[in-house]
């Protein structure tokens, strides 16, 4: 055995570990997702050889009210990564190339408004909706959502937006571009990474959100995993429908990530100055 | 009056004031070069001329019109950065082509006018490549390509030949020299490299501080320098300055200094004569300093040689004269062994005289 050899299998051991301890909640989850009631609570951790069932999918997709979870989550997270991604990167711009008091401690002190955790918010974003009136909880949420994953977005944009030399928008404003022009025509082909990367990240953290989904939103409003939470019930927590729920949530951000990361192509601005 | 006119042009940034007063009128189809120390102003002013940067007082006309204040696309101006600043996503045609594009230019007309450019950088079989599929000659070309497709009344270079090696800068700048032969546009061109300006320059203006020290053809510059400064800036090996006394003895007028005393060449008596003081700065240049006397302008000076580098048919000495280093470079042919200390001459009818307090020449 040479030494490259040992040493990639050293890697790939190591790969594999990690991939392992990082995908066996998901199997279990999948997994369980397909088991009756009577094999979940037989205590026997089956992983593999057992008789799959879809009953589980069958209650939760017919029975429950997963479609209008689902419309409510979609609506919120999608409606919260489109303003989040307007709004920062509109911030993040002018941080980057906007010369005013304050730049350099609000360009750096954005992200630690991201280190307060959305739990300690639900007091105060309750009393927030108690004190307004305000009656839309999917509005309501959406707001909360942008507010929280602003400071993130800002930050990473901000990164993005420096690394494009400003040359490349003196050169279009020289070459004829209005300001839409060189927004849209030089910045942002240049950015679609970085807004790929914001959108993937604003979207995830929106539709993951459980603790001020579960205080804002009332019966009609609650979103996927507010939903799944509702099979905790007095009677017992239905854990095969939990499952079937939490599998189906994971499905919209998985497609949404293969999406947006077939925008990240590394190095995008090689080549645009010097040699 | 066409070509580009600055008058009293000012620029600060809040306090900082960069161009105090500025005023210079450049002719239609005139390639002038700016250049300076950094820092100094000049590229400010180009960027000022591009409408890149507001200025704070003065006034700008391009091609007989005021555009202090238009836009950089209604100015009719086509810029070439540092940095190439080419759209790394577009291809090369694109990039060419792009301000045709946003204008409206006619497909076919693009094609061609882009075609005739590419053709004449020599970039034909470039066209489809990404920048980052380029080096770096080829990028400064894609550059130039782009604005030379605008046909604009007006070129402008912030230096453009700074980033690629010695080699391949003397071959752009030949190059660069036939473009505005071939294009007969007016070009304002910014660099701290004196030679690019010396080689490529129908007028010269050097700059420092953001005042204008010397405008004036390459000749000019280098046989007539208003001040130290250009006399030192202009001209390599630069000039060498050394303090030194006005006298006069029997109707010839001499200047001595440490381990110097030289005639004043007829040129510079009368003023010499005029000047308020005896106290003045002689200047060297380098190239003025020969190993024997070939005219009878020639005067014998000794040199410490402290190194001497050996370039082909000349060599430069690093010496020391009377105590003060002095740069020379003798042409002494490329078979002759390295020089030493010993006697030289030196050309005084070359020689530059200036104020000691001002710096200004005699």
């Amino acid at each position: 055995m040479n030494d490259t050899f040992q040493r990639q299998l050293y890697h790939y051991s190591a790969l594999i570990f990690l991939a392992l301890i990082a995908l066996a909640p998901i199997w279990v989850m999948v997994a369980t997702s397909f088991k009756d009631d009577v094999l979940v609570q037989d205590g026997t951790p089956l992983w593999f050889f057992f008789h799959p069932t879809l009953e589980n999918y069958e209650y939760i997709l017919t029975r429950g009210k997963f479609d209008r979870y689902l419309t409510n989550s979609i609506i919120v997270g999608v409606a919260s990564t489109i303003i989040t991604l307007l709004l920062g990167g509109f911030c993040a711009y002018a941080l980057a190339r906007l010369d005013f008091k304050g730049r350099a401690l609000m360009a750096n002190s954005t992200l630690l408004v991201r280190m307060v955790p959305p739990a300690v918010l639900a007091v105060p974003a309750f009393a927030f909706v108690t004190l307004t009136g305000v009656d839309s909880d999917l509005a309501v949420l959406t707001f909360f959502y942008t507010a929280l994953n602003l400071p993130f977005a800002i930050w990473l944009l901000f990164g993005f937006y420096k690394q494009i030399p400003v040359e490349l928008e003196e050169a279009a404003i020289v070459d004829g571009a209005s300001p839409l022009q060189v927004f849209f025509k030089v910045l942002f082909p240049l950015m679609t990474s970085g807004y790929a990367v914001a959108a993937i990240f604003t979207f995830r953290i929106a539709w993951n959100e459980f603790i001020l989904a579960l205080l804002l939103t009332g019966r009609t409003t609650r979103t996927l995993p507010v939903g799944a939470a509702g099979f905790i019930t007095d009677t017992g927590i239905e854990w095969g429908r939990i499952m079937a729920m939490g599998t189906l949530i994971v499905i919209p951000p998985l497609l949404f990530t293969f999406f947006a990361a077939r925008q990240i192509i590394a190095g995008m601005t090689a080549g645009a100055v010097k040699g | 009056m066409s070509g580009v006119s600055l008058q009293n042009v000012t620029k600060s940034y809040g306090s900082l004031t960069v161009i105090p007063d500025l005023s210079l009128d450049i002719a239609e189809g005139e390639f002038v070069v700016f250049v300076g120390p950094s820092g100094c102003g000049k590229s400010t002013t180009l960027r000022m001329i591009a409408g890149l940067e507001k200025v704070s007082g003065g006034q700008i006309f391009i091609g007989g019109r005021d555009v202090t204040w238009e836009r950089p696309k209604s100015r009719d101006i086509a810029m070439v950065f540092q940095s190439y600043a080419l759209y790394p996503h577009m291809n090369v045609a694109d990039n060419m082509s792009f301000a045709l594009r946003l204008a409206g230019t006619p497909k076919s007309e693009i094609n061609e006018r882009v075609r005739r450019a590419a053709d004449m950088l020599e970039l034909t079989d470039y066209l489809h490549r990404k920048p980052r599929d380029l080096s770096g000659g080829q990028r400064q070309r894609v550059a130039m390509g782009r604005s030379i497709v605008r046909d604009a009344y007006c070129f402008l270079f912030d230096e453009p030949l700074s980033n690629l090696d010695a080699k391949l800068r003397a071959s752009m700048r030949t190059e660069l020299a036939l473009l505005h032969k071939q294009l007969e546009r007016t070009m304002v061109y910014v660099t701290h490299d004196q030679i690019e300006a010396m080689t490529m320059a129908d007028r010269i203006v050097i700059m420092k501080d953001g005042v204008i020290q010397q405008v004036g053809t390459p000749k000019d510059v280098y046989n007539t320098p208003v001040n130290t400064f250009v006399a030192t800036f202009i001209g390599s090996p630069s000039m060498t300055l050394l303090p030194g006394e006005l006298s006069e003895q029997s109707g010839s007028m001499r200047i001595h200094g440490s381990g110097f005393e030289l005639p004043i060449p007829d040129r510079l008596k009368s003023r010499a004569g005029a000047s308020p003081t005896k106290a003045v700065t002689m200047g060297m240049r380098p190239e003025h300093f020969a190993a024997e006397a070939r005219t009878e302008a020639f005067a014998p000076v000794n040199l410490e040689v402290k190194v001497a580098e050996y370039i082909g048919s000349s060599q430069f000495l690093a010496a020391n004269l009377g105590g003060q280093d002095v740069t020379a470079a003798v042409e002494v042919g490329p078979e002759a062994d390295l020089l030493g200390d010993g006697q030289y001459y030196f050309d005084t009818s070359r020689l530059y005289l200036f104020d000691r307090e001002t710096g200004q020449a005699l």
